[in-house]
């Protein structure tokens, strides 16, 4: 049974708990120090924020394995404002992009559901980074290979939850069995509405196959930084190759009239007499 | 079209110039096949020129692309795997098929250079000759091309099957257009071979001639066709360095100016003129456009 997590969106206060957790239960680096002595000014300068609310890591990447999407929004004339908190990471696609376009079988799935990048068969040929549709995989200069969350495999394989859901002082994050999620997030929705969000919506699934690691927004996704029609590159592959191949039967064409131009045979038995 | 998706950060100088680099020898032997099929004895001279061509350029290939691997030790993780040390393909990954087709393109282009040798006499025999000399020449020339035309275009397919704005949206149009420069690359390398060894009185240049004005056509409508696609995507290619690589190098001089040339040199002048000189630069502009061809797709799908 496919095991994932259930990001409540609406309930995250934006305490990034889960991105030091990931963090700590990873070993994953520590980001870049915010404050650096300026020689010349003599004092502490502010370095390497992104300019975008509280978002200290801007990206998922190779270290960043979890990321708190802070957005800020304002109307016209700013008179009302709302912050939204979404707490984001690798979505455990079933349709994976990352996973189809590996070329060595470094990525797999296990039985859980999870994928899985194993390090010692990576190759860092990557494919699997612009393969993704939601820009999770990035490489590693330090080991040469690609790296994004496991879904905490070594926990979830010793019966344990992942260690975003274990630090998450609001349940905005619960890890489990997909299924029994999709209840809970079904029953949330269904409160939500009744509340008045009408805008409210459940994003994951029918997403890239579905996604083991879904989410609820209070708005539509796009305003949480995910794609609506996501398409798994892989998809396109039928009719990329076919294209490809009608421009090789071209090009065979095109050499079978220049070649073969009209009475060439007579011409090819005085070249060989 | 998701601008978060991440850039692979390939490389210009590995991954755009094995594209090149495989594509013009993957086109010199594609033409080479093709030439002996369709045209006979009038081109034996074209396609052997193809493929004392094809074999030399494609050994260049593998050191490109497993310099730019972050582990280029483990660069046999493309055709073994790794843990059971079976062969390894994945269907669905085009870097997968490309790998085998690169091999098995290469083993083909190694044994036509082989028959070049012996049969203009360089070679007294070749090694295990034995093992294939009893196969006919034109079937590992037909499976070579084949294999040739896929190395050719998978490249293009693998820019075009990925989440990236720029390259998904150029979807599906690169393999062929990548196939196309092939093709003329491959012929401006033919031909740069035939003019150093004094061949420029052969009897299958005019066939030549035309199939390469065949290719570059293609080529032209291919690149500007997948403009017009991508529509506001193709806002990368419409700026700066990229631009200049584009539409200057890779369309103007690459496919419109030789092009024009070849007209101008047998409409208007011909025989006023010396014409092999004014081929020869155009063979030049047309490797270098096919080359600026790579980069700036490679280039445009990896800026924000």
């Amino acid at each position: 049974m496919p095991k994932g997590m259930f990001v409540d969106t609406s309930i995250c206060t934006g305490c990034k708990a889960c991105q030091v957790a990931c963090k700590e239960w990873n070993a994953l680096p520590h980001e870049p120090g915010h404050f650096r002595f300026d020689p010349v000014e003599k004092r502490p300068v502010a370095v390497n924020f992104t300019g975008d609310s509280y978002d200290n890591t801007g990206a998922l990447s190779a270290t960043d394995w979890r990321r708190v999407r802070f957005l800020e929004q304002f109307s016209e004339d700013r008179s009302r404002a709302r912050w939204f908190f979404s707490s984001d990471s690798c979505k455990h696609c079933n349709d994976a992009g990352c996973l189809n376009a590996c070329p060595t079988g470094a990525i797999v799935r296990t039985g859980l559901g999870n994928v899985f990048i194993q390090q010692d068969v990576c190759i860092g040929c990557k494919y699997c980074i612009p393969s993704c549709p939601y820009g999770v995989i990035s490489l590693s200069i330090a080991t040469g290979t690609v790296h994004k969350c496991t879904l905490c495999n070594d926990r979830i394989h010793n019966g344990l939850g992942t260690a975003c859901a274990k630090a998450c002082p609001t349940g905005s994050i619960s890890f489990g069995e997909v299924a029994e999620l999709r209840k809970a997030a079904d029953k949330r929705l269904a409160q939500l509405k009744g509340l008045g969000y009408g805008e409210a919506n459940i994003y994951g699934y029918k997403e890239a196959g579905g996604l083991n690691v879904f989410y609820l927004f209070l708005d539509r996704p796009q305003v949480y930084g995910q794609p609506e029609a996501v398409v798994v590159p892989q998809q396109r592959l039928p009719v990329s190759s076919a294209v490809t191949i009608a421009g090789a039967l071209a090009l065979g064409g095109a050499a079978l009239v220049s070649f073969r131009e009209r009475g060439s045979r007579e011409k090819d038995e005085e070249v060989k007499k | 079209m998701n601008p978060e998706v991440h850039m692979p950060g390939w490389e210009w100088y590995y991954v755009a110039m094995y594209f090149f680099i495989g594509g013009v020898s993957a086109g010199a032997y594609f033409i080479g096949t093709l030439a002996e099929l369709f045209g006979g004895e009038r081109h034996r001279e074209i396609s052997r020129t193809g493929f004392y061509i094809a074999f030399p350029l494609i050994l260049l290939t593998p050191p490109l692309l497993i310099a730019d691997l972050g582990r280029p030790e483990r660069f046999w993780h493309l055709l073994f795997h790794a843990k059971s040390g079976f062969p390894y393909l994945n269907f669905q990954s085009p870097l997968s098929v490309g790998s085998w087709a690169l091999l098995l393109f290469g083993a083909m282009a190694f044994l036509s250079f082989l028959d070049n040798l012996v049969s203009e006499g360089k070679l007294k025999s070749a090694p295990f000759a034995k093992a294939y000399s009893r196969i006919p020449r034109k079937w590992y020339a037909v499976v070579g091309s084949i294999a040739g035309f896929f190395v050719a275009g998978y490249t293009g397919v693998i820019l075009n099957v990925t989440a990236r704005p720029f390259w998904a949206a150029t979807d599906p149009l690169a393999g062929a257009l990548f196939i196309a420069s092939g093709a003329s690359t491959g012929a401006a390398a033919i031909y740069l071979v035939m003019a150093r060894r004094k061949q420029l009185a052969d009897p299958g240049l005019p066939g030549f001639d035309l199939f390469d004005r065949l290719s570059k056509l293609l080529e032209l409508f291919l690149a500007v066709g997948m403009v017009v696609l991508a529509g506001r995507y193709a806002a990368p290619l419409m700026k700066g360095v990229t631009a200049v690589m584009f539409w200057g190098g890779a369309v103007l001089l690459g496919t419109l100016v030789p092009l024009a040339a070849g007209w101008y040199a047998t409409r208007i002048a011909a025989g006023r003129m010396p014409a092999e000189r004014l081929a020869t630069a155009m063979a030049v502009l047309v490797l270098v456009g096919g080359a600026l061809l790579r980069i700036s797709l490679v280039h445009a799908g990896q800026v924000q």
